[in-house]
């Protein structure tokens, strides 16, 4: 039977991939081998999922994207490129590119729309590593600095970034003139940043 | 990147920063935005300081079990298209890997057909019906130190790329084939090796191409260029 594994002329078991870097992975995967996606997928199916149903709100739905946006990843590893960030920030900016396109084929009056359907917060069992933590104080960082932003301003980045509302439509759902949209996301990113430490000064 | 920076911005500039990096803008105004991203220093610092922010937002959403159905599905696909390869892996970055390079994601239908293709090149080669004759044209490469030739065997082309810088921050490399004047989009998506090297095979036929071009373009490619082609291959 054919092993993925060992095709590559060395003798990578799978525990030895599981300890490979996502960049490490990714150049295997660029090269066919379905055993390094696989860990790859592994590391990052529930942030994938947990995206699609937060913007799609819908288990089947969510399931569609997550599926075409890791077939895509498999598919196309040679344009993940190290220098956009990293493979976890690549993979969720294609599941929510796939997200909005698929919300963008509904009517603009079931966008936006969170359902709690099936919440499970959950401890992620697969990877209990550092990283796992430090992913995870992140979140809470970034759910804090989202929930104390002005009500007003977390709900026009939450409109355009899950929902997938242009700031026309976020305009006019709220009956609010356009200028005051883009000022309030600007605003509201503004201070997420600053609430975050900065990441932004690492960039530039 | 090679336009000079505006001292200054526009007027109002820097209102759409924000929308942009949350995906708000139209995809008009998302062109037109990128266009002025180019020419304004303080809008893509801005954007370089918003971007992580909403990189960050994924992870603000309550955590869920992806479903094992979904996995066994997913995998199950990647194990069979693994093995529709033949078991041979793509080849490393730098060798000639032929097609399988230029796959964009949302062409399901590929995988097969690119794979149909590698082999059919290979087994021809093998039997020796393939057109011999390859023809190696110099490329013009508008990049110092960067050099590129085609080779072209057939109607079929392979363009080798060193010393090409990585393309800009959310950027790629397209291939496009010129045909009567015109610049035609292909599935070719390329990035450069850390050492600058690529090898990309021309999808499709070259038949009444006139020339291969390369741009830089947006990540997943644009429709039509949206710069300068940083490489041009004369066919005719």
């Amino acid at each position: 039977m054919f092993n993925p594994l060992r095709s590559s002329g060395g003798e990578r078991s799978a525990a030895h991939l599981r300890v490979l870097a996502d960049e490490e992975l990714m150049q295997l995967v660029y090269r066919g081998n379905a055993a390094a996606f696989e860990v790859v997928y592994d590391r990052h199916a529930d942030a994938a999922y947990s995206l699609a149903m937060r913007m799609c709100g819908q288990r089947s739905l969510a399931e569609d994207v997550v599926q075409e946006s890791f077939l895509s990843l498999w598919r196309s590893g040679a344009r993940y490129d190290r220098n956009r960030g990293s493979v976890r920030t690549w993979t969720l900016g294609i599941v929510h590119n796939r997200a909005i396109d698929a919300l963008r084929r509904r009517a603009v009056r079931d966008r936006g729309v969170v359902t709690d359907e099936g919440i499970e917060e959950r401890v992620p069992a697969r990877e209990r590593t550092e990283l796992e933590f430090a992913r995870r104080d992140e979140a809470r960082e970034i759910r804090e600095a989202l929930e104390r932003l002005p009500r007003e301003q977390s709900h026009v980045i939450a409109l355009a970034y899950f929902g997938g509302l242009t700031h026309s439509e976020i305009a006019e759902k709220l009956g609010t003139p356009i200028g005051t949209v883009k000022g309030r996301m600007r605003l509201g990113l503004e201070k997420m940043r600053a609430a975050l430490g900065e990441p932004g000064e690492v960039m530039g | 990147m090679s336009a000079m920076d505006a001292p200054e911005g526009r007027a109002g500039c820097g209102e759409d920063t924000a929308a942009y990096a949350l995906g708000a803008l139209s995809e008009q105004e998302a062109s037109s935005f990128e266009e002025h991203l180019r020419t304004c220093a303080r809008c893509r610092e801005e954007l370089a300081a918003l971007q992580p922010v909403v990189d960050a937002l994924p992870s603000a959403v309550p955590q869920r079990t992806a479903p094992a159905e979904l996995r066994g599905r997913v995998l199950a696909t990647v194990r069979s298209e693994a093995e529709l390869r033949g078991g041979r892996e793509r080849p490393e970055l730098g060798a000639p890997p032929g097609r399988a390079r230029s796959w964009r994601p949302w062409r399901l239908a590929w995988a097969g057909l690119a794979v149909a293709a590698v082999s059919a090149a290979i087994a021809l080669a093998i039997a020796g019906n393939e057109p011999t004759h390859t023809r190696v044209i110099s490329a013009h490469a508008g990049i110092p130190g960067t050099r590129a030739v085609l080779r072209v065997t057939g109607n079929r082309g392979q363009l080798r790329i060193a010393g090409m810088p990585q393309a800009p921050r959310g950027h790629v490399y397209e291939l496009w084939i010129e045909r009567d004047g015109a610049a035609q989009p292909t599935d070719a998506l390329f990035t450069v090796s850390s050492t600058g090297r690529a090898s990309v095979g021309v999808p499709g036929s070259l038949k009444g191409a006139s020339a291969v071009m390369v741009t830089a373009e947006p990540l997943g490619g644009s429709a039509q260029p949206t710069g300068a082609p940083v490489i041009v291959a004369r066919v005719g």
